[in-house]
């Protein structure tokens, strides 16, 4: 986490300093001052590298004089379009641009100005990094920025602003470092440590081990988990923090009392690593599936995100944890399982083991919770890369108000989500000859059929999404706010529904 | 059995549930295919269901068969009289319907005939003896003086050469016309990137999307459509051959956009980018909607229940999926942002035409590619790959191709461009 501080518009007399220009916009403010003090050499450097503003570009001008060691200027776009995602990705430009600098100022006092917080929040997401188990890395190649001064002419107003961001942020670094980790690390039971951790931030967690799940029948879910040396476990978070308001802190998550609204409930698919099982997955790449347990990252970086920034609203999140191996003892191709809810499956592919796990774990907390809506997240399908790539995740909702409102939230916070059908034509490839249903429909709309497979499991009039993160919980290149790896996908559209709609006794679901 | 008496009973089904009415009709088809007649108790229906569910009949009576001796058993139906309450309005309903059911049938015949007997030029042949359009054929010296160079470099392995067919109906106002571009790949191997053997024989059928356009075209002129429409059709076989396009080529498409080749088998955008191109040109339409079973990717994204509908206009967008609502041809919106057309940067031309690695989402980047073609033309792009071919009777369908797509452009034209006074382009 980059150290992030607000003050009044000065001139940095040593150090970088940042400047962010609209197109077609002239210096003014601080960056006019700065130029003034280089003897215009910042304005020339600009002219010379034909830097317009536009947005996406940045300049970079090493010891433009005045004692600064750097000056980087990042394009903001259209004055008139500036909103608050352009300020995100633009302090994302601005983060990268000043990595080798221990310490920076950026001048937030232009056509910016309104959203200094954003900036901050965006350079403070990008400047992520797991590098844990880098041992042999030499000083000169880590990125040295490790705190910003935000210059604002309203510093008190900007850090009032920043505070549940970094709250936020925070939860985006734990979902990112849970899918970083390596699989022999990051098995089920070091994840349920890890949630265990977050009771510091006024979390409830629980951890349910095989023999509670053996008695709750949760044998979905553990036919996945049976070929594994690793136990499975589902681990429970509970953010009770309706009626706190600010300061306030949960209740411990002594649960339903009262006449408390009901929760609203998120769900992770966390297969700590995915092999494929009796059904293995050819060894090309298959060290990304490290990361099949991006759901549940997720979901607990959303939890520590609503109670880090102490949201006025009763959450509760349930982790499904397992790893899928072959073995002597694994589940194979053919096998019946009896699900929690009672439902038999026929398996069919062991790869198709997430949409198992979820299954007894949605059940679970329908008959536990009663929750308001579900949100599940998982890294499901191969087909949703097919269908959307990754640029959205893939959105499968029985109810038209939560779906379009996660489709506001995707696009406010960047995490799009691109709705996808669901339907009595799908639902009729999972027919199995001997039992209620197959794991699998065919690899034609395959990642329909999975969130099929899922509704079954939803209660009759329980509003649900389904969210298909296989394509956008890791990223290949660089993005503004998001450096290549561990996305962290979904702590920041989901708390941004939280925020927009379930908050402060709003029930909007 | 053809003398006897047969009776079937089925369950009402849902009245505002057109899919549920089509199965129906085409349930009670089946079931009395045997019988020379039929009557139907449809006295419960309203009119407007009662016609649906004689779609639905029609539909699944579909039949194409080259065979020497009759199948057995033989399908005889061929008179359907149902009984309602009131004949007159359900007589006008089927009237409005009837016309989109015969241009289905057209298309499914089309998508049946095996390809060495519909080569582009045995099909611009059939096109061009269709009533009700003027019809003009393009062929390759004409082709090149246009200057289609990404339709040319398909052909151009194939001993059969390509034919672009433009059917106009001027219709009965002036106006910018509606304009239908179809990919008519009469057979398709893939080419010098050629398809694995199984189930190619079902790529036949690969030029589905100008088979709907041409039933299209027929349901417009059987009921006197007053819509300006133009269909722009392009015609061509892939084949792998001496001549035969190569991965790694370059060709310059219609409007002089250089495209590098990487799969010769991603060939249908070639073919629509020129057909898109010249037709925008040429005609400056009020809108372009093209038909293509585009990619594999749209069949795993959708399951072939629904076809991929990629609109650069909302309004066009919507009434697509309201027409394909009301006809049971159902579409689902996919994305069509300019990020899918990053991965399509070419080191050497201005683009090309598919990305080489595995697990793309290649239908939303052919449509990010076919945009390029289009301009500022309000267009939509139906990729109803999944949609033109059954294996098993489905939906309404018989086994075979489905002629997926006609009925659902007739009602689109009769929804959004017969009315001269709420044309489109009225606000320009």
């Amino acid at each position: 986490m980059l150290d992030i501080g607000f003050s009044k518009p000065a001139l940095p007399k040593t150090g970088a300093l940042a400047i962010l220009i609209a197109e077609k916009e002239k210096l003014s403010g601080l960056a006019a001052q700065a130029d003034k003090a280089c003897g215009g050499a910042i304005g020339r450097a600009l002219e010379a590298a034909k830097f317009t503003g536009r947005k996406g570009t940045s300049c970079t001008i090493l010891a433009p004089g005045a004692g600064l060691s750097r000056m980087v200027a990042v394009g903001l776009g259209e004055a008139a379009k500036i909103d608050v995602r352009t300020a995100e990705d633009a302090g994302g430009h601005l983060g990268a641009a000043l990595a080798a600098e221990a310490e920076a100022a950026i001048a937030c006092d232009g056509s910016v100005k309104a959203h200094a917080a954003s900036v901050a929040y965006g350079a403070n997401l990008r400047s992520y990094r797991f590098d844990r188990y880098r041992t042999k890395e030499k000083p000169e190649d880590k990125p040295k920025l490790s705190a910003l001064t935000v210059l604002t002419d309203d510093p008190a107003k900007a850090k009032a602003e920043y505070a549940p961001l970094a709250a936020v942020a925070k939860g985006v670094f734990l979902a990112r470092d849970l899918c970083s980790e390596p699989p022999n690390v990051l098995n089920p039971y070091e994840f349920a440590a890890r949630c265990e951790a977050l009771e510091s931030l006024g979390l409830d967690v629980e951890v349910v081990g095989p023999k509670e799940m053996k008695k709750l029948g949760f044998g979905a879910l553990l036919g996945v988990a049976q070929g594994s040396e690793n136990d499975p476990c589902m681990v429970v978070m509970r953010w009770n923090g309706a009626g706190k308001g600010d300061g306030g802190k949960g209740d411990g998550g002594k649960g339903k009392k009262g006449k408390k609204a009901k929760p609203i409930c998120f769900i992770g698919k966390g297969v700590t690593f995915d092999t494929g099982g009796i059904s293995l997955k050819p060894a090309a790449n298959m060290e990304d599936m490290k990361w099949d347990m991006a759901g549940a990252g997720t979901v607990a970086g959303l939890m520590a995100a609503l109670a880090g920034r102490r949201a006025n609203v009763d959450a509760v999140g349930l982790l499904g944890l397992v790893e899928n191996m072959p073995s002597g003892n694994a589940q194979r191709p053919g096998d019946v399982v009896t699900s929690a809810s009672g439902q038999t499956i026929e398996v069919i592919n062991t790869d198709a083991e997430g949409r198992l796990v979820l299954a007894d774990v949605i059940h679970y907390a329908q008959k536990e919770f009663d929750p308001a809506f579900i949100v599940d997240l998982a890294t499901l399908t191969g087909a949703i890369i097919i269908g959307l790539g990754h640029e959205h995740a893939g959105l499968f909702c029985n109810d038209d108000k939560l779906a379009s409102q996660l489709e506001a939230a995707g696009k406010a916070s960047g995490e799009t989500v691109w709705r996808m059908p669901l339907g009595e034509e799908y639902d009729k490839l999972l027919k199995s000859d001997i039992a209620d249903m197959k794991n699998v429909g065919g690899r034609p709309g395959g990642s329909i059929t999975a969130a099929c497979f899922i509704q079954r499991f939803i209660d009759k009039d329980r509003p649900w999404a389904h969210l298909d993160i296989a394509g956008t919980a890791w990223g290949a290149k660089d993005k503004p706010t998001v450096p290549k790896g561990a996305v962290g996908f979904g702590v920041r559209l989901l708390d941004r529904l939280v925020a927009a709609h379930f908050e402060g006794g709003k029930h909007d679901g | 059995m053809q003398h006897g008496r047969r009776v079937v009973s089925l369950p009402a089904p849902d009245v505002r549930n057109v899919v549920a009415l089509h199965d129906a009709g085409a349930a009670i088809a089946a079931a009395l295919m045997e019988a020379k007649r039929a009557v139907v108790d449809a006295i419960a229906l309203p009119a407007a269901a009662a016609a649906a569910l004689a779609a639905g009949a029609s539909l699944r009576a579909g039949r194409y068969s080259l065979r020497t001796r009759p199948e057995e058993p033989v399908w005889r139906l061929d008179k359907l009289t149902l009984h309602v309450a009131d004949p007159h309005a359900a007589e006008a309903a089927w009237q409005g319907l009837a016309p989109g059911v015969a241009g289905s049938l057209l298309a499914q015949r089309l998508g049946a005939e095996p390809p060495n007997l519909l080569t582009p030029k045995r099909f611009a042949e059939k096109l061009a003896a269709l009533k009700g359009s003027d019809v003009d054929v393009l062929k390759p010296a004409e082709l090149r003086r246009q200057g289609f160079g990404a339709l040319l470099g398909v052909a151009r392995g194939s001993a059969n050469p390509p034919r672009v067919v433009v059917m106009r109906r001027k219709g009965a106002f002036a106006a910018k016309p509606l304009v239908l571009v179809g990919k008519g790949v009469t057979f398709d191997t893939g080419g010098i990137s050629i398809k694995p053997a199984d189930d190619m024989e079902e790529m036949k059928t690969d030029m589905a999307g100008a088979a709907a356009i041409a039933g299209c075209m027929q349901a417009l002129a059987a009921r006197d459509s007053p819509a300006p429409v133009t269909a722009v059709l392009g015609l061509v076989e892939n084949m792998p051959g001496a001549t035969a396009q190569r991965p790694g080529d370059l060709v310059r498409a219609v409007d002089g956009t250089t495209i590098e080749i990487i799969d010769t088998d991603a060939e249908g955008r070639l073919v629509l980018a020129d057909c898109l191109a010249w037709a925008r040109a040429k005609f400056a339409p009020v809108a372009m909607l093209d038909l293509a079973t585009l990619t594999g990717s749209i069949l795993v994204a959708l399951g072939g229940k629904r076809a991929g509908l990629f609109a650069s206009d909302a309004a066009l967008g919507a009434a697509i999926a309201a027409a394909g609502a009301q006809t049971g041809e159902h579409v689902w919106p996919m994305p069509l942002d300019a990020a899918y057309a990053e991965p399509l940067e070419s080191a050497i031309a201005d683009v090309r035409h598919c990305v080489p690695e595995r697990f793309q989402p290649d239908a939303c980047q052919a449509a990010a590619f076919l945009h390029r073609f289009v301009g500022d033309t309000p267009w939509a792009h139906l990729d109803i790959a999944g949609m033109e071919w059954r294996r098993e009777p489905d939906d309404p369908w018989p086994a075979g191709a489905t002629g997926f797509g006609a009925r659902l452009l007739d009602r689109l034209v009769a929804m959004r461009f017969e009315d001269p006074d709420n044309w489109p382009d009225a606000g320009h």
